[in-house]
């Protein structure tokens, strides 16, 4: 199981979806649902470079973070190159564009999940191959 | 009452004879345990935390559709508004040309008439000084022809002396209108 986990989305809604899928699937024990990047960006910014532990590890991104500064793809940007990684990072989004999926993978996102109404099988799919994306051994994966 | 001082076990077990359930992560947290009546109880929670979770998580996805279709449906009717507001102001246009359009044409339709009326005031006013001049020449003729025949001339001396005079006035009146009808014509 995932000790802690991120969630950074401006649907409120969806935080709850996400909690309690996460919560009945036993994928994670702590989820931090957070609704801008900003939020996100100032959290990593404290936690770089002296208190790395206390970053999640995992994250789950957003595409289009409304009321944001940046969206999804810039913010895994800005974890990876300007916060030092140290934790799983990929896209949740109702978009399949592949253009999008292609610069997301360029900036370092390890998968992309495509939300729907029914998440639960693709974050258990994510479940089992997250060994792989600690590891960094899985290859980058779009769970449709 | 639990106190600081129970142990976790007999938290678990005041816990379970209230019938007071723990709930969310902190059960996960709990590692298992040989004591029967105490894993009945974290059985129990776990079920009834499930339980609640499939709840939550089925009327927060039926919320979620929900305020989806609400979206869409907005975005429809802003656009049928949107739809609605450009054939008001094509309509607001059309109107508008219309009204031009029926403008010119009672200007026209009024010219017209004008232009109808001093025409055929104009000819009138023709053939008036025509039947004049024309009864003006014919009443000289037969007065000097009475003169120069040494006839009575008495009546006709003064009728056309009369008649001179009639012409002479009507003459003027009826160029003043012939003048009048030009100008007001050649304006129009």
């Amino acid at each position: 199981m995932i000790d802690t986990l991120m969630l950074i989305d401006d649907e409120n809604l969806f935080h709850l979806v996400f909690e309690d899928a996460c919560s009945m699937l036993d994928i994670a024990l702590s989820i931090e649902s957070l609704d801008s990047s900003d939020e996100a960006d100032k959290k990593f910014k404290s936690w770089f470079p002296d208190n790395g532990e206390d970053r999640p590890q995992c994250v789950f991104v957003d595409l289009n973070i409304i009321g944001s500064s940046y969206d999804g793809i810039e913010m895994i940007r800005k974890i990876n190159e300007d916060y030092g990684n140290g934790c799983v990072i990929g896209i949740i989004s109702s978009s399949s564009d592949q253009a999008e999926i292609e610069k997301a993978k360029k900036v370092g996102a390890q998968f992309w999940i495509i939300k729907s109404d029914d998440i639960e099988p693709r974050l258990e799919e994510f479940h089992k191959d997250y060994e792989g994306y600690v590891d960094k051994t899985n290859p980058f994966k779009v769970y449709r | 009452m639990i106190s600081s001082k129970d142990t976790v076990k007999d938290a678990l077990l005041k816990a379970k004879s209230k019938r007071v359930y723990i709930e969310g992560n902190f059960v996960k947290l709990l590692a298992d345990t040989s004591d029967k009546n105490v894993r009945e109880y974290l059985d129990e929670c776990k079920r009834k935390d499930q339980e609640n979770r499939k709840k939550r998580l089925a009327v927060t996805k039926q919320i979620q559709k929900q305020n989806k279709e609400l979206e869409e449906a907005a975005v429809i009717n802003k656009d049928l508004l949107s739809d609605l507001e450009n054939k008001m102001e094509e309509l607001e246009a059309s109107k508008r040309e219309a009204e031009g359009l029926r403008d010119e044409a009672l200007n026209d339709l009024e010219v017209m008439q004008k232009k109808t009326q001093f025409e055929l005031i104009s000819i009138i006013v023709k053939l008036a000084l025509g039947v004049i001049a024309g009864v003006g020449i014919l009443t000289t003729v037969l007065y000097l022809y009475i003169l120069s025949s040494g006839l009575d001339s008495k009546i006709i001396e003064t009728t056309w002396s009369n008649l001179f005079g009639i012409l002479l006035t009507n003459s003027f009146s009826i160029v003043g209108t012939i003048m009048g009808v030009k100008y007001a014509t050649e304006k129009d």
